[in-house]
C-alpha cells in the first residue's frame, strides 16, 4: 500500500512538473493598429488557436507555448519592439510580421540576437535571399505568386499587358517578377502601361481612366487590402472588368477585400489567396474553419490560416530538434534535404539553403454564389510548388 | 491626345478634387477662425464615413438622408468637442492645441476599432447611380457626378454664408480680431462653437460622401489628415477658397500627371506644395502673416 502511495505521489510530480514546466516563450508581432489591423489581427487569431491547440495536446517537449503579442507598426517601432521582447521578455523566437518593409527591418536584428524568426505573412522575396541562417518563412512569398500568375497568363492568348501595383517594394518587385517569367514562358507579350498610385490611395479613377486608354488585352495587379476593394469599387463603374478580358491578382483572394466588397465583387478575376477556407475539402480543414469560425465568429482569412500552420510548422521543428537551441531548431528546418511539413492545405517543404517554404498555390476565379455573402474561388486552380520553386542565391 | 480623352480624364480629377475640396475646406475653416491645427479632421472624415454605414445599415438607398442625418450628427460631434475639449485650451501656447487634437485621433480611431472592428466597411453608390454615363464614348461613373455637384453646392453655401450673411461676416472678422469683436459685444465663444462644429460637420459629410467609391477603415483618418494639410498648405490654411483652388489643383495634376510621366505621377503633387512653399509660404490664397510692430 505505501509503495503505491509513493508510486502515485511521484506520478503526481511528474504529472505536475510537466504542467509547471517552464514555458517555450514566442514574440508575435503583427499589424494590430493602422489601416492594416485587419489583416493583423486575423493573424493573432490564427495564432492563438494553434497555440489553444497545441497547449491542450501536452504542449512541445512538455512545455507549454506562451505567446506574447506586440503591434509592429512602422519598421522602427518593429525593430523597438522586437529588441523588447527579445531582451525584455527573453523569448526565445519571434513570429509573424504582415508587412514586407518590417520584416526586412526586424530579420537582421533577431538574426543577430540568434532569436529564430518565423514569417507567417510579409511576402517580398528580399527576405529569403537576404540568406540569414536565423529567418525562416513558412508562407510562400511573392515572387511565388508572381511566378504562378505568369504560369496562367502564358497559356492566355493575351499579348497587350498592363499593371497597376501599389508604389512600394512589394508592388514593384511583383510586377517585376511577373514580366519577366511571362516574357520568359511567351516572348511576345507587350506591356502597354503601368501605373503606381500611391499605396493606401483613395482615389483609382486618374489612373483607371490612363489604363484603360492603353488599350490593354490583360491587366496585372498587386492592389491588396483597402485599395483593392477602391479599385474595384470604381473600377466597375468605367467599365473597366467588361473591357479587360483577362485580370489576375495575387493576394485578391483574402477575405479582407472579399468581404467588404460582397456581392460587388467583379466575376472572373483570377485572384490567389495562399490559403483559402474551402480548400482542400478534407475533414481536417472542414474542422479548423468550423473551430476557427466558432471561436472568433469568422471565417479564417489567408493570413489566419497562414499563422496557424506557421505556428505548427514551428512546434513540428522544435519537436523534432528535441530542444528550443536556435542551432538545433534551424538544424531541424534544414536537415533531410528540408522539414516537411503536413498542412491542411497540403505539404509545406522548407528549402534549406533559403529557409523558404514551397507549396502548391491555392488560385481562382471570383465567383458569387448564394451559399456566401461574398464572391467565392469557383473554379479553384491549384499551382504545383514546382512550377514555383524559383533559384536562390543562398547556398547550403 | 484627342479632346474626348482629354474631357474624361479632366473629369476624373474633378471628381477626386471635389473629395479633397469636402475633405479640406473643414480643416481651413477651422485654422481661419480659431487659430487651431486640427489633426483630427482627418478623423471626423473617417467618423463621417462609419456614421453613413452605420445609420444606413448597409443599404446603398439610404444615402441621401444618411448623408444629411451625418451632417446633423457632424454638428453636434463637432459642438460637444468644441465646448468641452477645445475652450479650455484657447489661450494656452499652440503646442497644448496640437497635442489634445492629436490625442484626439488617437482616441476616434481606437474608438471606432472598438465600436466598428478593424475590417473595411464598404457600401455600393444607390442602384441608379451604380452604372456609367457615357462621356464622348467613353464610361465615367454617374455617382461622380453627384460628389462634383455636392462640392460646389458646399462651396456656394460657405460663399453665401461668408459674404452674404451677418454670421458669416462675424466669422471673417473672427479671422481678424478676435478681441476687437469680442469689445463690440459679439458672443465669441458662441460664434467660434458654431464654426469649429461647420467644420466638422463638412468633414463627416466629405467622409460620407466618398464612401460609396470608396472603402473606410480606422487607418484613413491618417491618410485623411494628411491629403486635407496638403490640400491647405498649397491653397493657403484658413482660406475656403484656398481651399478649393488646392483642391481643384491637386485633383487635376494627379489626373494628368499620370498620363505624362506614369512612374512618378505622385511626385508631381509634392512637388507643387514645394513649389509652393518656396513661392509663397503661406499658400497660393492664405494670408501672409501680419507684420507685428
Amino acid at each position: 500500500m505505501k509503495r503505491w502511495t509513493i508510486v502515485l505521489a511521484l506520478a503526481t510530480l511528474v504529472g505536475s512538473y510537466a504542467l509547471a514546466a517552464e514555458p517555450i516563450k514566442i514574440g508575435a508581432l503583427y499589424m494590430l493598429s493602422g489601416n492594416f489591423a485587419n489583416y493583423g489581427s486575423a493573424s493573432k487569431e490564427g495564432v492563438q488557436l494553434a497555440v489553444e491547440e497545441i497547449n491542450a495536446n501536452g504542449g512541445v517537449l512538455g512545455r507549454p507555448i506562451e505567446v506574447t503579442f506586440a503591434d509592429h507598426g512602422s519598421p522602427d517601432q518593429a525593430v523597438r519592439e522586437a529588441k523588447r521582447l527579445i531582451l525584455e521578455n527573453k523569448v526565445n523566437f519571434l513570429f509573424g510580421i504582415d508587412s514586407s518593409s518590417v520584416s526586412l527591418a526586424v530579420a537582421p536584428v533577431a538574426n543577430e540576437y540568434k532569436v529564430p524568426l518565423i514569417v507567417t505573412h510579409a511576402a517580398t522575396p528580399r527576405l529569403t535571399e537576404m540568406c540569414l541562417p536565423y529567418v525562416f518563412r513558412t508562407s510562400n512569398n511573392a515572387r511565388m505568386d508572381s511566378w504562378a500568375a505568369a504560369a496562367f497568363a502564358a497559356k492566355q492568348p493575351y499579348k497587350r499587358w498592363a499593371n497597376i501595383g501599389p508604389d512600394y517594394e512589394f508592388g514593384r518587385v511583383s510586377w517585376e517578377d511577373f514580366i519577366t517569367r511571362l516574357k520568359e514562358l511567351k516572348p511576345d507579350v507587350e506591356v502597354v502601361s503601368e501605373q503606381w498610385p500611391k499605396f493606401g490611395s483613395s482615389d483609382y479613377s486618374s489612373y483607371i481612366t490612363a489604363l484603360m486608354r492603353a488599350k490593354p488585352e490583360a491587366v496585372f495587379s498587386s492592389l491588396w487590402g483597402g485599395d483593392f476593394v477602391s479599385f474595384g469599387k470604381q473600377a466597375i463603374p468605367f467599365g473597366f472588368f467588361k473591357t479587360i478580358r483577362f485580370y489576375v491578382n495575387p493576394t485578391g483572394g483574402a477575405l479582407q477585400a472579399l468581404e467588404p466588397l460582397g456581392k460587388n465583387t467583379p466575376e472572373g478575376m483570377l485572384v490567389s489567396a495562399r490559403y483559402w477556407f474551402l480548400y482542400p475539402e478534407t475533414e481536417a480543414n472542414k474542422a479548423f474553419v468550423k473551430k476557427f469560425h466558432d471561436k472568433f465568429g469568422d471565417y479564417p482569412s489567408y493570413n489566419a490560416g497562414e499563422a496557424y500552420e506557421g505556428m505548427k510548422m514551428l512546434a513540428a521543428a522544435i519537436e523534432k530538434a528535441g530542444s528550443i537551441d536556435p542551432d538545433a531548431v534551424k538544424a531541424a528546418f534544414e536537415a533531410g534535404g528540408g522539414l516537411k511539413y503536413q498542412a491542411l492545405e497540403g505539404l509545406k517543404w522548407m528549402r534549406p539553403a533559403d529557409h523558404q517554404v514551397f507549396e502548391d498555390l491555392v488560385w481562382g476565379y471570383t465567383k458569387n454564389t448564394d451559399k456566401y455573402p461574398f464572391a467565392i474561388l469557383e473554379p479553384i486552380v491549384v499551382v504545383p510548388a514546382k512550377d514555383t520553386i524559383y533559384p536562390t542565391k543562398c547556398s547550403k | 491626345m484627342d479632346i474626348g480623352f482629354l474631357l474624361l480624364q479632366f473629369l476624373t480629377g474633378l471628381a477626386y478634387a471635389s473629395s479633397l475640396f469636402l475633405l479640406a475646406v473643414g480643416l481651413s475653416l477651422i485654422f481661419g477662425a480659431l487659430g487651431i491645427v486640427n489633426f483630427a479632421h482627418g478623423s471626423f472624415y473617417m467618423l463621417g464615413a462609419y456614421l453613413l454605414y452605420w445609420v444606413v445599415r448597409g443599404n446603398p438607398e439610404g444615402l441621401w438622408w444618411g448623408m444629411l442625418l451625418v451632417v446633423a450628427l457632424g454638428l453636434v460631434i463637432g459642438a460637444l468637442v468644441e465646448r468641452l475639449l477645445m475652450r479650455p485650451v484657447y489661450g494656452r501656447p499652440e503646442h497644448y492645441q496640437i497635442l489634445l487634437t492629436y490625442a484626439l485621433l488617437l482616441v476616434i480611431e481606437d474608438g471606432v476599432k472598438l465600436l466598428f472592428g478593424p475590417a473595411y466597411k464598404s457600401l455600393g453608390p444607390p442602384a441608379a447611380l451604380a452604372y456609367p454615363v457615357w462621356i464622348a464614348g467613353a464610361p465615367f461613373p454617374a455617382y461622380y457626378f453627384v460628389q462634383i455637384a455636392l462640392a460646389l453646392l458646399v462651396a456656394g453655401l460657405l460663399w453665401f454664408f461668408l459674404q452674404r450673411t451677418r454670421t458669416g461676416a462675424l466669422v471673417r472678422a473672427a479671422t481678424l480680431d478676435r478681441e476687437m469683436l469680442e469689445a463690440l459685444g459679439v458672443n465669441v465663444p458662441k460664434l467660434l462653437t458654431a464654426v469649429f462644429a461647420l467644420g466638422v460637420a463638412l468633414a463627416t459629410l466629405g467622409g460620407a460622401a466618398t464612401l460609396p467609391m470608396q472603402t473606410v477603415s480606422p487607418g484613413i483618418a491618417v491618410e485623411a489628415v494628411i491629403s486635407a494639410f496638403i490640400v491647405v498648405v498649397v491653397g493657403g490654411l484658413g482660406s475656403v477658397w484656398g481651399a478649393l483652388l488646392g483642391a481643384f489643383l491637386i485633383g487635376e495634376i494627379q489626373a494628368f500627371g499620370v498620363l505624362i510621366l506614369p512612374d512618378f505621377a505622385i511626385a508631381f503633387v509634392y512637388l507643387l506644395m514645394v513649389v509652393v512653399l518656396l513661392v509663397r509660404p503661406w499658400g497660393l490664397l492664405g494670408r501672409p502673416p501680419a507684420v507685428r510692430t
